[in-house]
């Protein structure tokens, strides 16, 4: 990248099942949060970037009322639909541009307002599969994980050792929604199957909840803080819609990888990375995405959580602070993985933190099996 | 969801829906071809020159080739299940395929389960969800081989595939 940029604050709230707030007192909150982390005031923010989706708000423009609570009033502002991370992205453009300095990025779902499982319908094809109606967000998982499990040997007892791992991780983590410390894989197997083999606790929950994160470029970031967090590699990429692709395989998480390792200089990223914080929103989407980032071969991913290699004290802990299954507040998701992988970098990461964590991967997704995914590679000295 | 949800006081809360009333979505005419052929037991699919991909149903463009998908090809009634899943037990009121209740006009029994299928279609290179008919939830598996069941009256409409059986 020509200018380097860093994130220098950043803050998230207490995701939960039904948070007593306005969206807009919890966006406020949240904002104004990571700008007390980077001690900074909204008057030194040059643009502000939310991002949501408006059948998650529940209404159009849906950033007219949020801008103000983020910090927007008489400021360039612009929104990304979706997931935190497209809008990190965008802000990151703007001050890589150098038409803007320092860019405060800010995404959110009340995912209690509404059945979020029941909008996910409005991503189907109008035309087909809506009419059919077979489908929606956990039923296309079933079917994704389905296909996987059956290519590479992948039982149900390795999905739920993927939640337990998450969920146990999750109950360290003070801003997690579903905290299981002692959660076994009898629990997790007899837990309310919802589409087999998907079951209630290994699809993340879908929570209330937001966060915030300010970037700025190297001079700026110098000036703000002794610990920036770097943004060293970026990669974003979409594949075919569900019924056009190889649901097996997650082709756009590995192109997006790559992109970012390219960028980041990462030629082995299980040896060059120190941990790695996922967006799974089911648990063989995990599975699947350590192939993808390359961390292990091709059907081997359940490899890696059999042995331990992805949890807390192993050798590429992967989702320390429990991930999606986590909390899952949907559009901050992506956005709140980049806070806990810069939280890692800066020892600030509390009862999930990591020894010795230089580099860390964050990564956001949205659409139906993962279809769009972002990768975002961060570095620095910390603490 | 007993996993979640803690007592907590309540803030104010108002009910709200956002009723914009019926979309019109504007259908290719690639999709109306295809509806068109079901009434003659025909599955028509498009076809990119740019790639020979062949989709069912039809889609206009490819993004593969980032063009339009100006072939057509019609493909066999005949597939393999890519993938499924076996619901849980379907009751009566609870579930709406193509408008309608499944368990009052007679497609499962009630308490029955329903399987969503993924099916390629001999001929064609993409997935088409439809729901798999005359199986034991048992024997479904990867790469089983299919055919539509047809409806007993073609109308010309998507319900004209009532879904697939084992060969």
């Amino acid at each position: 990248m020509r200018r380097r940029v860093a994130i220098v604050g950043y803050a998230q709230s207490h995701h939960q099942h039904n948070m007593q707030k306005t969206r807009e007192d919890m966006v406020f909150e949240v904002c104004k949060g990571a700008l007390r982390h980077a001690g900074i005031s909204r008057e030194d923010l040059d643009t502000v970037i939310t991002a949501s989706t408006d059948f998650l708000d529940g209404r159009t423009i849906s950033s007219v009322f949020v801008g103000m609570a983020a910090g927007a009033f008489l400021k360039d502002e612009s929104k990304v639909e979706e997931d935190g991370t497209f809008a990190l992205y965008y802000a990151l453009m703007r001050v890589l541009a150098g038409t803007h300095d320092i860019a405060l990025v800010e995404a959110h779902t009340q995912g209690s307002t509404m059945n979020a499982h029941q909008v996910s319908c409005f991503t189907l094809d109008p035309q087909f599969d809506r009419q059919i109606g077979v489908l929606n967000d956990i039923a296309a998982a079933a079917l994704q994980a389905r296909m996987y499990m059956n290519s590479h040997g992948v039982t149900d007892e390795h999905l739920a050792m993927v939640a337990v791992k998450n969920l146990s991780n999750a109950a360290a983590n003070p801003w997690a929604h579903r905290k299981m410390a002692k959660v076994s894989v009898e629990e997790v197997l007899g837990s309310k199957v919802l589409c087999d083999p998907v079951r209630e606790l290994m699809m993340s929950p879908v929570s209330d909840g937001a966060c915030a994160v300010i970037i700025a470029s190297e001079e700026k970031a110098r000036e703000i803080t002794s610990k920036p967090v770097w943004i060293e590699g970026v990669g974003s990429c979409q594949e075919a819609y569900i019924r056009d692709r190889d649901l097996g395989r997650l082709e756009s998480l590995k192109t997006a990888a790559r992109t970012a390792y390219k960028m980041a200089g990462i030629k082995e990223p299980a040896a060059d990375l120190d941990v790695v914080e996922l967006s799974e929103k089911f648990a063989h989407e995990e599975l699947m995405a350590y192939e993808s980032l390359g961390l292990c071969r091709e059907g081997e991913g359940k490899r890696l959580i059999e042995k331990g290699t992805t949890g807390k004290e192993g050798k590429i802990p992967v989702n320390p602070s429990g991930g999606a299954l986590g909390a899952d507040p949907v559009c901050a998701t992506g956005l709140v993985r980049v806070i806990e992988a810069a939280k890692q970098i800066r020892g600030e990461a509390e009862g999930c933190q990591v020894p010795k964590v230089r580099r860390a991967l964050a990564h956001g997704q949205f659409g139906m099996c993962a279809q769009k995914n972002m990768v975002f590679v961060l570095g620095g000295n910390g603490s | 969801m007993g996993y979640l949800k803690d007592e907590r006081p309540t803030t104010i809360g108002v009910e709200g829906g956002w009723n914009l009333g019926a979309y019109h979505y504007k259908g290719s005419r690639l999709l109306e071809e295809y509806v068109a052929g079901l009434k003659h037991k025909k599955l028509t699919g498009s076809f990119c020159p740019g790639c020979a991909r062949v989709i069912v149903p039809p889609r206009n463009l490819c993004g593969r080739c980032h063009r339009k998908m100006d072939g057509r090809k019609t493909v066999s009634d005949r597939g393999t299940i890519t993938c499924f899943v076996v619901s849980p037990p379907i009751y009566k009121g609870k579930l709406k395929v193509l408008g309608m209740d499944p368990v009052e006009i007679g497609l499962v029994k009630d308490g029955q389960v329903v399987i969503p299928v993924f099916v390629k279609f001999d001929g064609s290179d993409s997935n088409t969800d439809t729901v798999l008919l005359n199986a034991d939830p048992k024997d479904v598996h990867i790469g089983m081989r299919v055919k539509v069941v047809w409806a007993k009256e073609l109308q010309g409409s998507l319900a004209d595939v009532e879904g697939v059986e084992p060969i």
